[in-house]
């Protein structure tokens, strides 16, 4: 169909709202769709319905005690927000951290990482109209959280990194059964291979649709496995190694045409370099202590600011905090990388079939409330 | 990309460009730029390949601080480029960087910093009706001047330490 020839026939454009409770959206975000018949014209996400004042609350109180709040911004990836939080703080207060607690860290993230990756997986391909992988990819995403749930006492907002190591060390059963884990994740890829990635249908709902180039990705300021799709080996793990991430042997894949196939490629490869990270960690799991001896109970930073930013399952996401001296932040900014991805919205979809802008919008890997805060 | 060739670059549009200890702050450069000039500067970002990753306000004394974060994907050179509104006002980037776009909007949100040009300065995260709430504005009280919030140079701290210890000293 010739999309230009509709373009001047305004008469018969209608407006839709797609949300704030359309199951594909996952979360309370509104899209404002301009249609010309089944052609989306004009896209206006509507956001703030999930608005919690976090930045407004981080104001009000210790900068420790803001720690709970970081895993109810982005609920997938909360380990990760955790580790970046206590980073700031550590690089603020100057705070050393033990090599074990680092290594922890670095497991517990990642298997944080994986739990992420495979709750889009499942989710995505059901908002496609694949019903069954999100029943395996939830069977496979229950053992992480059994793991976690064992160690931090959470199965979804953890609050298990804190400034100085980790609330809880782990042991001889938590090293067994990620290690079983690994085995099981891997002993599945045949099956998701046969089932999803190679399906035709999945083919054609993904390939030429959302087409990003790092150019877009610049201006937007995209990151994560969208701008690794288009061919940009960008990971804050490798370009600004935090942590004990140098220690590991792993690649960033990367694909080349920046379509949703190309990011859903990424991010299903992602899970094997997890997969290798966490195994590298546990082989090399240095005893000693989880915590840090000294870690005062007020923790005060230093006048000036601090940025401290990780690999979030979904891209970048950087914390920059403003002290004016006393253990309660200035200014506290958090930046979440889905808020940046999703501003591209209006102009990749426009003139999408409505069917491609589940398909392009599910491809972001979106979670509305790291969107909102 | 040639740091040094982009530092050149800033200078000639910055009032002062200093590199910050990435150790400690996380960062690699501190540019304060005027508000006449931010718009130039988001245009050398951009042509050197920078990507914006935050922009945020922080509501000090005498002036509204507005911080633009860049970082680039092939060197580590992560930038905080800094300027003060002026009568509340602050020229849009959001021409230059299409993803300024909803940042500026919840800054316009937040603190109520005007960004002129911006294509739709409606609220973004607030409700509209909340348009002229600006939460994150401090009060009388609370609000600190902007030299409270820099960082004190190591050298500076430890020579202050000094002069207090030898004080002591005299004292006893």
């Amino acid at each position: 169909m010739n999309v230009e020839a509709l373009e001047d026939d305004r008469h018969h454009r209608f407006v839709l709202n797609m949300g704030p409770q359309h199951p594909s959206t996952h979360g309370v975000l509104r899209v404002l769709l301009e249609l010309e018949g089944e052609y989306a014209m004009h896209l206006l996400p509507v956001l703030g319905y999930g608005h919690r004042c976090h930045e407004k609350i981080a104001e009000h109180k210790p900068a420790k005690s803001f720690m709970p709040n970081t895993a109810r911004m982005d609920y997938l990836g909360a380990l990760i927000y955790n580790q970046g939080y206590a980073q700031l703080l550590e690089k603020a207060a100057g705070i050393e951290v033990p090599q074990r607690a680092e290594y922890i860290r670095v497991i517990t993230a990642e298997l944080n990482r994986i739990q992420s990756h495979l709750l889009w997986y499942g989710a995505y391909l059901l908002d496609l109209g694949a019903f069954t992988p999100i029943m395996f990819a939830f069977d496979d995403r229950e053992h992480i959280l059994d793991i976690l749930e064992d160690v931090t006492g959470s199965r979804l907002t953890y609050c298990y990194h804190r400034v100085g190591g980790v609330s809880k060390d782990i042991d001889d059963k938590f090293v067994s059964r990620t290690r079983a884990f690994i085995e099981r994740l891997r002993s599945r890829y045949p099956m998701y291979e046969d089932l999803v990635n190679g399906n035709i249908i999945l083919q054609n709902r993904l390939n030429n649709i959302g087409e990003l180039t790092p150019e877009l990705c610049a201006r937007y300021g995209v990151t994560g496995p969208l701008l690794r799709g288009t061919g940009v080996a960008y990971d804050i793990r490798r370009s600004e190694p935090y942590s004990v991430y140098p220690e590991f042997e792993f690649e960033i894949p990367t694909e080349t045409k920046g379509d949703c196939m190309a990011s859903f490629l990424v991010r299903y490869r992602e899970l094997e370099q997890s997969l290798r990270i966490i195994e590298q960690a546990l082989d090399k799991l240095p005893e000693g202590d989880f915590m840090a001896a000294k870690v005062p109970k007020k923790l005060k930073l230093p006048a000036g600011d601090y940025n401290s930013s990780v690999e979030a399952p979904r891209g970048e996401l950087s914390y920059y905090l403003v002290s004016g001296g006393s253990d309660v932040p200035y200014r506290l900014k958090v930046r979440t990388p889905s808020y940046s991805n999703l501003s591209t919205v209006p102009e990749t979809c426009s003139g999408m079939l409505l069917s491609d802008v589940v398909s392009a919008m599910g491809s972001l890997d979106l979670v509305i409330p790291e969107i909102d805060r | 990309m040639d740091v040094k060739q982009v530092v050149k670059q800033w200078n000639t549009v910055a009032t002062e460009v200093a590199p910050v200890d990435y150790a400690v702050c996380g960062y690699d450069y501190d540019v304060a730029v005027t508000a006449g000039k931010i718009h130039e500067l988001a245009e050398v970002m951009l042509q050197n390949g920078f990507y914006l990753v935050d922009l945020m306000a922080v509501d000090v004394k005498p002036a509204i601080e507005v911080v633009y974060q860049f970082a680039h994907v092939e060197t580590r050179c992560r930038v905080m480029a800094r300027a003060f509104v002026e009568n509340n006002e602050i020229p849009t980037i959001s021409d230059v960087y299409q993803g300024a776009n909803w940042h500026e909007r919840e800054t316009r949100d937040f603190h109520g910093v005007v960004f002129v040009g911006h294509p739709n300065l409606e609220p973004l995260i607030l409700a509209e009706e909340d348009v002229d709430l600006k939460p994150l504005l401090k009060d009388e009280k609370s609000i600190l001047d902007v030299a409270a919030i820099r960082r004190v140079q190591p050298e500076t701290e430890s020579a202050a330490a000094k002069s207090e210890a030898s004080k002591s000293q005299e004292q006893s």
